[in-house]
């Protein structure tokens, strides 16, 4: 079984500081943060961990089901999705992911492109 | 620069938001440059309860004079973020004026940090929870290839020591023209009628305490006395035999095909441990399951066969009949006796041993 990408930069330990800057990224930006002003706390670092856990092969099934009705109602559109993936690349730059497979990892955001953007 | 210039460029510079307010108005003495930065500038006015909106003030003067401690928690929105505010207030009446010292800590990454480990838990949790789920088949698994009390061994110190039982007896059972009648049946009906045969077999050996080492093809193979010793271990083999034919009997009555079987039963001495490394098979080895496999091939269609040594042992619940002696391969002379049937009073209804 070959290593998954949450293993190899450290597990949780990583992906936290991870999730911690995407985070804060997305807040204090003012192109997309609009999509977050009504979500509390808990439910954005609760969605972001399992998001960033499950696209890094971590121990969680986030399905897109899930990802579809937390999207669904908030008219993303495809240049909201690409500026996200930006500061995700960021992110995941900060904290030392090589280029490869940071191109792995938004390879696998950019598959649930069609769930999470909902203006046509 | 003099002590108290020191201490107010500090309480200006930390990280922690500082305010005094008097007690009697609640308007500002003093704030620093986070408590500004975090709840905009106060006007000489300002009242502290405007400033912290849901601070409850009546608690505050509930408090009264003298020790007065208070803490609690605010929370603002600051743009699109929540901030999460700790905030102590103590009473100071040093200068003659009394005052309120107000202090906030930033409790906003303490908060996003909880939520995060909280959402981990949850992860780690349901795993936690699938992989005893695994544990739990694999181990249901394993019980199927040997004795729990050897599973136990195999688990604790990953090999199971080969180990010596002195008084066992065995039962081995193998059907008349079974390759005839693989040979001119679809394999998956054969399979079908033995997977049927066996599981009833399982049952039967089960309710006497026996232990069911392995099927070979169509031969099936269950022993008494090991790993857990058993005094009747001879008559429980022999309660076994009894029933697998009584089984066959009356399962030939309404089933097409007519199995005929032969049963071989010997006690003695075996050896029982876990062979193979990568893939586990439990076996018994030794004289009584060589006699036992030996008899069985010797024994007619439906019929029991064991040797004399035996006859001792199941005189008390079981009708035996002496049928001579046969030179057996590898073996040499052996008298054997048949047992026909069980004692009236001896029919149990099965016993449990555990």
């Amino acid at each position: 079984m070959s290593q998954t990408l949450y293993d190899k930069y450290g597990g949780f330990k990583t992906v936290s500081r991870i999730v911690m800057t995407f985070y804060d990224l997305v807040l204090d930006s003012d192109e997309v943060g609009g999509f977050f002003e009504d979500v509390d706390l808990p439910r954005l670092v609760d969605h972001q961990t399992k998001f960033i856990s499950s696209l890094l092969g971590g121990p969680v099934s986030f399905n897109d089901d899930r990802l579809l009705a937390v999207h669904r109602t908030l008219d993303i559109g495809h240049a909201d999705f690409d500026f996200i993936s930006n500061l995700l690349c960021e992110a995941l730059e900060a904290h030392g992911m090589s280029e490869a497979d940071i191109k792995t990892t938004l390879a696998a955001v950019d598959s649930k492109r069609h769930v999470i953007v909902t203006t046509s | 620069m003099s002590i108290t210039a020191i201490n107010e460029q500090l309480l200006r510079a930390i990280g922690v938001g500082v305010a005094l307010v008097r007690q009697r108005d609640l308007q500002f003495v003093f704030f620093n440059q986070s408590f500004a930065e975090w709840f905009g500038t106060p006007d000489p006015e300002t009242r502290l309860d405007q400033v912290l909106e849901g601070l409850d003030v009546e608690m505050l003067k509930e408090q009264g004079e003298g020790a007065l401690r208070f803490s609690s928690e605010i929370t603002i929105k600051r743009k699109r973020r929540t901030l999460i505010f700790a905030v102590n207030i103590s009473g100071a009446d040093e200068t003659g004026e009394p005052l309120l010292v107000v202090e906030c800590q930033n409790i906003t990454r303490i908060r996003e940090l909880e939520s995060m480990i909280d959402s981990y838990s949850t992860m780690v949790e349901r795993n936690t929870r699938e992989l005893e789920r695994e544990k739990d088949r694999v181990e249901r698994l394993l019980l199927n290839l040997m004795p729990r009390s050897v599973y136990e061994e195999f688990k604790t110190f990953g090999v199971v020591t080969p180990q010596l039982y002195q008084d066992v007896s065995v039962v081995m059972l193998d059907f008349v023209n079974f390759t005839d009648f693989a040979s001119r049946t679809d394999p998956t009906v054969t399979l079908s009628e033995l997977n049927d045969i066996f599981t009833a077999f399982d049952r039967i050996v089960e309710q006497y305490g026996c232990e069911r080492i392995k099927t070979i093809g169509d031969a099936y193979l269950a022993v008494s006395g090991m790993p857990r010793p058993t005094p009747d271990h001879a008559s429980s083999v022999a309660h076994c035999a009894i029933r697998f034919l009584r089984y066959l009997e009356r399962r030939n009555q309404s089933h097409p095909h007519k199995w005929q079987a032969r049963i071989g039963l010997a006690s003695g001495a075996a050896v029982g441990s876990v062979v193979g490394i990568q893939k586990y098979v439990y076996d018994v080895f030794g004289p009584a399951v060589n006699l036992a496999a030996r008899l069985q091939v010797y024994a007619h269609p439906m019929k029991i066969a064991a040797p004399l040594t035996m006859e001792d042992a199941l005189l008390d619940e079981f009708d035996v009949k002496r049928i001579g002696s046969a030179d057996l391969k590898g073996i040499g002379e052996v008298e054997l006796i048949n047992v026909v049937g069980e004692h009236p009073s001896a029919k149990r209804a099965g016993k449990s041993i555990f």
